[in-house]
């Protein structure tokens, strides 16, 4: 999710501080962080105390990501495509897999949110849906981690010439 | 005390498997020795898509209220499952980061005591609290 530009090693630093600051990327991580922080407390106030608390913030806020997230993979992969066979490329690809698996099984359980919101309607049980959401969201925090730390330390190792 | 899924059996032990298989990743970084590549891949994929897999699933159907559970018993569920979380990602990030620097030979874990200790406390604390509240929940 950032590689650098056509795969070059020993890009300037300035570069990569220039995307990581860049108002898309910094909406993407604070929606993200929401997200995340957003998640593990529904989880942990859904399994303690049966409520879910900020469900409707996580709902809209996962729908604004989703949206956001579209529009910088499209551009990232028009920067960085083709696909290439490194290990920060697998990475990215394994995070943008688990971003799809995030995505619509939030987006699913978002459309069950708002069937049960109408007049009338009962409370949908998904728990299997709700197990992948929960696994996807640990894996795109696991792969996004590792994918961002791995192109940091290759470039850290590209502007060291002992490859350190 | 209610019988134990079947399933919840299998988790139980095979997270003993999956400690050992995470040991034995820092252990061979440790003394230097190449990185297993394919049990590190192993574990991680288990790890997600049985174990966690299937915890998170569980806690999903606790939260629905069809179990009726102590109070405590829930709130111990609740931290265990955000830990787990926690200990996977650490893990698959740092052994990602152990396996790229190994390439350049250096020793990620060995050269990172504090930090791997540290790992190696939080992965034990979660394994051993699963193991503990299976205990609780099926055995005593």
């Amino acid at each position: 999710m950032l590689a650098p530009a056509g795969g070059r090693r020993g890009e300037p630093p300035e570069f990569r501080a220039q995307r990581l600051s860049a108002p898309l990327v910094v909406t993407l991580g604070v929606l993200l962080a929401v997200e995340a922080v957003g998640g593990m407390v529904l989880f942990f106030a859904r399994l303690t105390w049966s409520s879910r608390p900020g469900e409707e913030l996580h709902v809209w806020c996962g729908i604004a990501l989703t949206l956001v997230y579209a529009v910088y993979q499209w551009r990232h992969w028009s920067r960085v495509a083709p696909f290439r066979a490194r290990f920060d490329y697998l990475l990215g690809l394994l995070a943008s897999l688990s971003m799809a698996l995030v995505n619509a099984t939030g987006l699913w359980l978002g459309v069950a949110w708002f069937l049960e919101h109408r007049p009338g309607a009962g409370r949908p049980a998904a728990p299997l849906l709700t197990a992948l959401h929960d696994v996807g969201s640990m894996l795109v925090l696991t792969f996004v981690g590792a994918h961002v730390g791995a192109v940091l330390m290759r470039d850290r190792r590209a502007g060291d010439p002992t490859g350190g | 005390m209610s019988a134990a899924p079947a399933f919840s059996v299998f988790s139980a032990v095979s997270e003993l498997f999956v400690t050992a298989g995470v040991f034995t990743i820092v252990r061979r970084n440790w003394t230097r020795r190449t990185f297993p590549l394919g049990a590190f891949l192993a574990v991680a994929l288990f790890e997600a898509f049985v174990n966690v897999l299937y915890m998170s699933h569980r806690a999903a159907q606790a939260s629905t209220g069809a179990e009726p559970l102590p109070a405590g018993l829930k709130v111990s569920f609740a931290a265990h499952g955000l830990l787990s979380l926690l200990a996977y990602l650490v893990f698959v990030v740092l052994g990602i980061f152990a396996y790229q620097d190994q390439k350049a030979g250096r020793y990620y874990f060995r050269e990172r005591p504090a930090l791997t200790w540290s790992f190696l406390a939080v992965w034990v604390v979660s394994v051993g609290s699963g193991e503990a509240l299976f205990a609780v929940r099926y055995l005593l």
